[in-house]
This record gives structure tokens, sequence and C-alpha cells, in this order.
């Protein structure tokens, strides 16, 4: 384990998302406690351009959009991580279960992920989104943990299968482990580092999936994620007014997370997956 | 399920595609269905039909004019384009299906195919003759003369058999006008020019009996007989008409529409010349349907909308390069004033259910911001009252006598009265009233209504200030509704009686005051969503209708605005114009506007009194 994560160390791909992704968490942990107003103040004219004073203007609430986005950030990736956390569990859950006990319940379980494949996430989110009465960050972090977790799942359970029929496997097995004891310390070390690589994946496209239901005005209420930004940017038209501070830095801002956590997998690919190791 | 519009779906890069297709999705799950005749479809899903199909055009188009090619154009000098009035194709234009198209919407567009009896005039509240030449009340009856010259576009004359039939219509059959038979108990012809509307014994309201001359269209009783012997007079039947060629009393007749646009075409033989000295200078109005609100506003800019009754953002900013726009006032707020959006508080809600927490949250409030981030400025500075500040509704109230309770944004007055009733911060910074935490609040109006969300955001920040937490909640339309009707909510945001009617500010403070007949919490009420009560407030508004005097009137309104602002049930946000009325004057000229002595309102040149505008615009 020691051993992999210094290898990591040596990937420029890896460096380059993690570096990214660690100053981008920093700016906006610490420029909260140097400007400590609070973001919702309406201080300013609506869709004001940037000066000195706003450095991203201000929104069509007349709030300063920069320290709007730094708070939108910290939502952003909070709810990416609850999310992928979620999705991980889940799906590595299920996998497990399906790959290593196999038979009926490998059957069941298969087609239940299947089911859940072939329905877009994004439509059980958006129905579940719609039916729901209150909505925090948190909800809205657990829905789309729960309806993303398929691929996590069917990933884990191939993994699984192949490693259940191996030597070692065996041997703990005759050996009298029981089943969880087996699954945790001869399949799951197998497995870690593609877990690793499913929770990144997972979290930046539960960053994408909050911003696109926010987007809907789907999201979470009282509070300030990219995706609501955007989504009062678009719904005040301010691609009309000419306003692109309004939506543009928000947008990179996505766009910059979600890159530096697939530069991340990347170069985690690249070492651990044995097909493209260099 | 729908395979195909799952697919689509997935395929929709952009959240704004997937928000369609979701809805094209929930569309479908309901129209999958085969049609069958026995099984009454829904409204809505009536509209969506026709919404899937090509272009279509009137059944019954006149043989010289469809020679004249598909898309119809018209010269561009001789057509006044209006938008904002019809979004989504047209599916029908028969005012009982209760979706009809621009120009039979009820309530809207009033005047151009079929006409109403008179015209209202949002500036003074007046009624001007139209189909009707006078009105008196005898007693308990109301007494309307209707015009000799006036005839259907199809050469019959239109006489009291009309007026009763329309009438009745609303008596036999549920649609737009129904209501106001709760105010009357018949009407009938007297002689050939004139009806008699009698009151409701039980329920004399002779203010909405004044709104019903000028809001119901009158219906040819000679068309209308023959569908609904066809319909079996069963009203789902007689809904599922297109009525693609109208005949009304009105200037104008159906020309051309499809999913694009809707044109209308001038009927030369016009009864009203008489009443107008002449006819209406467009030859055609063609309303071009836009895809949203920004499609519509660039059009308008650029001169190919003339009548824009779009929400138009900083609408100084399309004359600024000296383009030959205008709004009716030529300053700040541009608007005239038509209604009053307002925050209506739960009367049983712990917490707000003080008098001094309403008044604290009303005194925090900013409403210059609401004005100036939510509605671009267009509402004027707020004078809480139950009256509007326009010539139709002002007369009502003592201004002098209510100025001692009326509000004002004063954040420091509001923590103090917080403190004088011994609401205390605790340490999260919200105050606690007897044991009470002042919050969370929720407020609530639907998602994607952006002048309100935003004035509803101002509003939570604003009560900030003072150590009230209020936090927004913005659900789809109809949860919001619901919640409304049934209750279930702190405090929501609602317009109180919207229209601009004869029956102002009455039924204003109907909706906002009265108890009487409203259910309790849990189940529907279609007015006094708080559950406000207030046995005097419900006597004052009992009577006001049954009185003529318009002193007594005054003293009563007066009395009624004094018990509003010492119980605060509501706060009004802001004053919302009732027509956005914006003018292109590129190609028509001579839109009236404040003070050129015309007395024509800014009702979109095609709507009540407004109408008007049609005989003095010119190239």
């Amino acid at each position: 384990m020691k051993n992999s994560f210094v290898i990591l160390l040596k990937s420029p791909k890896f460096m380059i998302g993690a570096i990214l992704f660690l100053l981008m968490l920093a700016l906006v942990l610490i420029y909260p406690q140097i400007n400590r107003k609070d973001p919702l103040e309406m201080i300013a004219l609506a869709f004001q351009p940037p000066d000195a004073n706003l450095w991203l203007g201000s929104d069509n609430f007349g709030r300063d959009l920069f320290l709007e986005l730094m708070y939108g950030i910290q939502t952003s990736i909070r709810v990416g991580l609850i999310a992928g956390v979620f999705a991980t569990v889940i799906g590595l859950i299920i996998g497990l279960a399906s790959g290593y006990i196999g038979g009926i319940v490998d059957n069941i379980l298969t087609a239940i992920t299947n089911i859940f494949i072939v329905i877009p996430s994004f439509v059980i989110l958006i129905l579940i989104s719609v039916s729901i009465n209150s909505r925090s960050s948190l909800v809205t972090a657990i829905i789309i943990g729960i309806t993303s977790w398929p691929w996590t799942a069917r990933a884990v359970r191939a993994q699984t299968t192949s490693l259940r029929g191996r030597d070692h496997v065996h041997i703990a097995k005759i050996s009298g482990h029981s089943t969880p004891k087996i699954i945790v310390f001869e399949i799951l070390p197998y497995i870690a580092s593609y877990v690793v690589m499913a929770f990144v994946l997972q979290t930046a496209s539960g960053i994408l999936s909050e911003a696109s239901i926010s987007m809907l005005g789907l999201g979470p209420y009282n509070t300030i994620s990219l995706g609501i930004i955007m989504n009062w940017a678009l719904v005040f038209e301010a691609p009309v007014a000419g306003a692109w501070w309004a939506f543009i830095p928000a947008a990179l801002s996505i766009a910059l997370i979600t890159f530096s956590l697939y530069m991340m997998n990347t170069g985690m690919d690249e070492i651990f997956n044995p097909k493209i190791r260099s | 399920m729908n395979g195909g519009i799952l697919m689509k779906l997935k395929l929709a890069s952009k959240p704004l595609v997937a928000l369609f297709m979701a809805a094209v999705l929930f569309a479908g799950c309901e129209s999958v269905q085969p049609p069958s005749a026995t099984e009454p479809p829904k409204t809505q899903e009536e509209n969506k039909t026709p919404a899937d199909t090509s272009t279509k055009e009137p059944a019954k188009e006149p043989a010289a004019e469809s020679a004249k090619g598909d898309a119809k154009e018209t010269p561009r000098n001789e057509t006044l384009y209006i938008n904002g009035l019809q979004w989504g194709a047209p599916t029908n234009f028969n005012l009982l299906s209760g979706n009809s198209a621009f120009p039979i919407s009820y309530g809207s567009s009033r005047e151009l195919v079929y006409e109403t009896l008179f015209m209202i005039n949002e500036l003074n509240g007046a009624l001007e003759p139209l189909l009707g030449t006078k009105y008196e009340w005898k007693d308990d009856t109301l007494h309307v003369e209707l015009n000799k010259d006036a005839k259907w576009s199809d050469g019959q004359p239109f006489t009291s058999d009309d007026v009763v039939y329309t009438y009745q219509l609303g008596k036999k059959y549920d649609i737009n006008w129904s209501s106001y038979w709760a105010y009357i108990s018949e009407v009938t012809a007297d002689g050939a020019n004139a009806v008699n509307i009698k009151l409701n014994k039980d329920n004399p309201n002779k203010l909405t009996v004044l709104d019903s001359i000028e809001i119901i269209p009158m219906l040819p009783k000679h068309m209308w007989e023959e569908i609904e012997k066809k319909a079996n007079n069963d009203l789902t039947a007689i809904r599922k008409e297109v009525n693609a060629d109208p005949v009304g009393t009105g200037p104008y007749k159906m020309y051309f529409y499809n999913d694009q646009k809707i044109t209308i075409v001038r009927d030369d033989n016009y009864w009203g010349q008489s009443l107008f000295g002449k006819l209406p200078a467009p030859k055609y109005i063609t309303h071009v349907i836009y895809k949203d609100n920004a499609a519509g506003d660039l059009a308008f800019k650029s001169g190919q909308v003339d009548v824009s009754q779009q929400f138009i953002p900083q609408v100084w900013n399309m004359w600024k390069n000296g383009a030959p726009i205008k709004t009716y006032l030529k300053d700040a707020p541009y608007y005239v004033p038509g209604s009053m959006p307002s925050i209506i508080f739960n009367m049983s809600k712990k917490g707000i259910d003080n008098v001094d927490v309403r008044r604290a949250i009303a005194m925090s409030i900013d409403y210059k911001k609401i004005s100036d981030l939510a509605m671009s400025g267009y509402s004027a500075a707020m004078e809480p009252s139950l009256t509007l500040n326009t010539e139709a509704e002002s007369k009502y109230v003592d201004k002098d006598a209510i100025k001692s309770l009326q509000w004002t944004t004063d954040v420091k007055a509001a923590n103090d009265l917080l403190d004088k009733i011994g609401a205390k911060k605790g340490k999260d910074g919200i105050r606690v009233l007897n044991g009470t935490r002042l919050g969370p609040f929720d407020v609530e109006c639907p998602y994607g209504w952006s002048d309100w969300n935003a004035a509803l955001e101002i509003v939570a920040q604003s009560a900030k200030a003072i150590g009230i937490e209020i936090r927004t909640k913005f659900p789809e339309a109809p949860v919001w509704t619901n919640d409304l009707q049934t209750g279930k909510f702190d405090i929501i945001m609602n317009t109180p009686a919207g229209g601009v009617n004869p029956s102002q500010p009455w039924s204003r403070a109907h909706d906002i005051m009265y108890s009487k007949k409203v259910a309790p919490i849990g189940e529907m009420a279609f007015w006094n969503w708080g559950r406000y009560k207030n046995d005097k407030a419900d006597q004052i508004i009992d009577q006001i209708p049954t009185i003529s005097d318009e002193a007594q009137l005054k003293s009563l309104y007066t009395e009624l605005t004094k018990i509003w602002l010492t119980d605060i049930p509501s706060v009004p946000l802001m004053y919302r114009p009732w027509l956005f009325h914006t003018v292109n004057e590129s190609v028509w000229k001579g839109f009236p506007v404040e003070g050129d002595g015309s007395n024509i309102p800014p009702q979109i040149a095609m709507d009540g009194a407004g109408i008007r505008a049609l005989y003095q615009i010119h190239n």
C-alpha cells in the first residue's frame, strides 16, 4: 500500500491533478476565513461587472460572486465527496456480495444492478428531487449517491468473480476463515486500487450531477453551490444581459475540479491497471 | 415505458435539454394511452396533442385567402406584431375549452375577435361602452342597454338573446365565468336591445356583477347552439371543438395560424365603425410564438415586434441608443401598477402568530431592493395599504388617517420592537420569544417565477438582520398551489385578487381578510390562505358591495385598511404592472403615453379600453 503511494507520487498526471485539487481546496477553505462576510448579503446592484472591490462582479441579487464562488465550490466538493462515498460503499457491498457469494444471490443482485444501469440515473434523480419536500445539500448528496452506484457494483463484481477462484482464496477457505474475513483480507486488498479510482470518479460525477440538478432548480435550498449559482444566472437571463461573470467562473470551477479529479484517476489508472501500465 | 424518449434523454448533454426531455417524458407517460372517445381527456392532454402535429390552417379558411401561399406573409407596414400573450403552439380558439389561444384567451386581448359589453380602463377604472351603451342599477337589477348597430362578423345582428345565452352558458357548464352565477340570480332579455341582470338575494354583490360585464366575451347564440347540439350538451365534447374560424363581433377575424404564429385580419365590415368613427389602423395583427422571453425581447428590440407584453429587464436600456421604444410612463416605474404580490402569514404558526413579530418582519424588508433587483425598478415606493396608488383606487382611502400605521423599511425600529416584546437573541443570533425560536420559517413560491424568487431571497436576507430566520423554498408550482390552499405553510407568496376590474380594491381586501366560508387548515381555501379572522373586517367586507355612496365607501375602506395595517395578515412586497405594455415605434407610431390627453390605457393596444390605441396609431 505504502509502496503504491510512493509510485503514485512519481506519476506526473496524478500529481498535477492532486496539486490542482488541493490548491483549490485550500483557496476555498482559507479565503472565507479572511473575508468573513455573509456570502448571501446583497451588497451591490444586479450584474455589476468585475472591479477592484468585486473581483468577479455581482450576481442577479447583487451578491459578491467571488465570495459566493468560494462557498459554492466548498458545497459542491462536499456534495461530491458524500455522493462519492455513498456510491462507492453501496457499489462495493453489492459488487462484493454478488461476486463472491455467486449463485442465486449473484443473479438477483446483478439483475437489480442492470435495472439501475438501464434506467438513466439522472431521471431517477430528477424524480426523487421533485418528490421530496426538504432538500438540504446532504439529502441531495445522498440521492446522487444512491443513484450512481451501479457501474462500481458491476466492475467490483467482475473483479471479485475472478479473484474468487484464486489459490489464496481457496487456501483461506480451507483454513476455515469466515466469509466476511475472506472478503476483507483476501479480496478487498486486490481491488483496493480500483475502489479508490472509482471513488475519485464517483466524486467527480457527483459534483457534475449536483450542478446539473441544481441548474434545473432541483438542487438544495438555502445554500450556495456551483449549480445553484448557474441556475440563478440562467433564471435571470445573465447570458442575455451579457453578464458572463455570473456563470463562466462557476462553470470553469466545475470544469477545473472534475479535470483535476480525472487527472488523478488517469494517473492512478496508468499505475494500477496492468493493461496500460508502462 | 417509453424507450425512445429515454434514449434521447441519455443523449441529452445539457441539463436544460434534459429538463425538457423530462417534461416530454412526463407528458409522454400520460398520453401513451390510445385516444378513446368515451374517456374524457384532461385539458392538459388536450393542450399537448396539437403541439406535436405540424402546421394547421383554419378549417373554414376563405378560398380567396388560401391562395396566397403557405407562410401567409403579410406586409410589414400593414401588420401589428405582438408578443408575450401566447407561449407554445395554439391548440384551439374555443373559449369554453379553458385553454384557448390568442386572441381568444379569457381575460386577455379581450376586444379583438369576441367583444365584451364594456371595456375596462385601467387608468381610472371606468367602464367604456362597446357592445353595451350604458348600464344602471335599478334596485337589485343591473339594466344594460345594447348597441343597436352591433353585428356578428357573419352579418347576423347582435341582440339581447346572445347576451342571455352567453351568461347562461356559465350557469349550464363549469367554465370561466361560472363563478359570477354565485352573485346573479337571473339574466333576462328586456326587448331586443337591453338585458337585465338580477342580483342573487343571498349574495348581493354589485361589484362582481359589474366585473362580469367587462370580462365575459359575448358568443353568438346561433353558432354555439349548433356546437352544443352536435356535442349533445356535453361540456367535454364541446371543449374538443377547435373553433378555427371564430365568429365574433370584434374588428378582426382569424386569418392564419400554425405553431409559430397566429395572424388575424381586419373585418372591413366591422360594425364598430359607427362607434369609433373608423376602422382600426393595422390590417393584420400577428402574434409570433417565441421560444422564451429572451427570444421575444430580442425580436422586440430589433423592431420585429411592435407591442410587447413581456417582462423586459432594464427596459431603459432598450431606448438608450435612440431606438424608438417607449413605455407608458416616461420614467420609473415605467409601468402602471395593477396588483400587489404579497407574503401571507399563517396566522396559526407559532412565532408569527405574534403581531409584533409580523410588524418587525414587515419593517425589516428592503422594498427598494426588491423593486430594483426583482422588478428592474418597475415597482414604485411601497406605501402599504389595501389600495393601489392609482387614480382608480387611491380615492377610497384617507391617506392621512392611515399614515401613522403604515410601515417603512427601518431595521433599527424593527430590532427595537423585538427587544421591547422580550425576544432575546440566542447564541446563534436568532431571537427566542417566550421559548419559541423565531425561525426557521419557510417562505414559499413556485420555482422559476424569477421576480418572486428574488423578492423572497431578499425577504430572507432582510429578516436575518433582525434575528429572525426565514428560509426560502421554491417547489414546483402545483406543490405551491396545494400548500397555499390547504394552509400548509409558514409564510407564502401570492397575489391577492390580481385583476384590474370594478370590484377592486374590495376583491383584494376580500382575498386577504374575509374569513367566512374559509375551510380550516388542511382543507382547500380559495382566499384568506393564512386563515386570518376578524369579525369587524368580515362585517365591513360584507357591507361594502351593497353601498354606492362614495364618501361612505371611503370611510369603510379606510377603516378596513386600518384593521389590516394593525393586524398585518399580509405584507405587500411590490407593485406589479397588470400588463407589461412596451411599444416599439419603428413601424407603428402614436401609441398612447402618459399625459397625451387621450386617456387610452396602456393595455397592449388590444385589451379592454386599450384597443382604442388601434384607431390612433399610424405608419
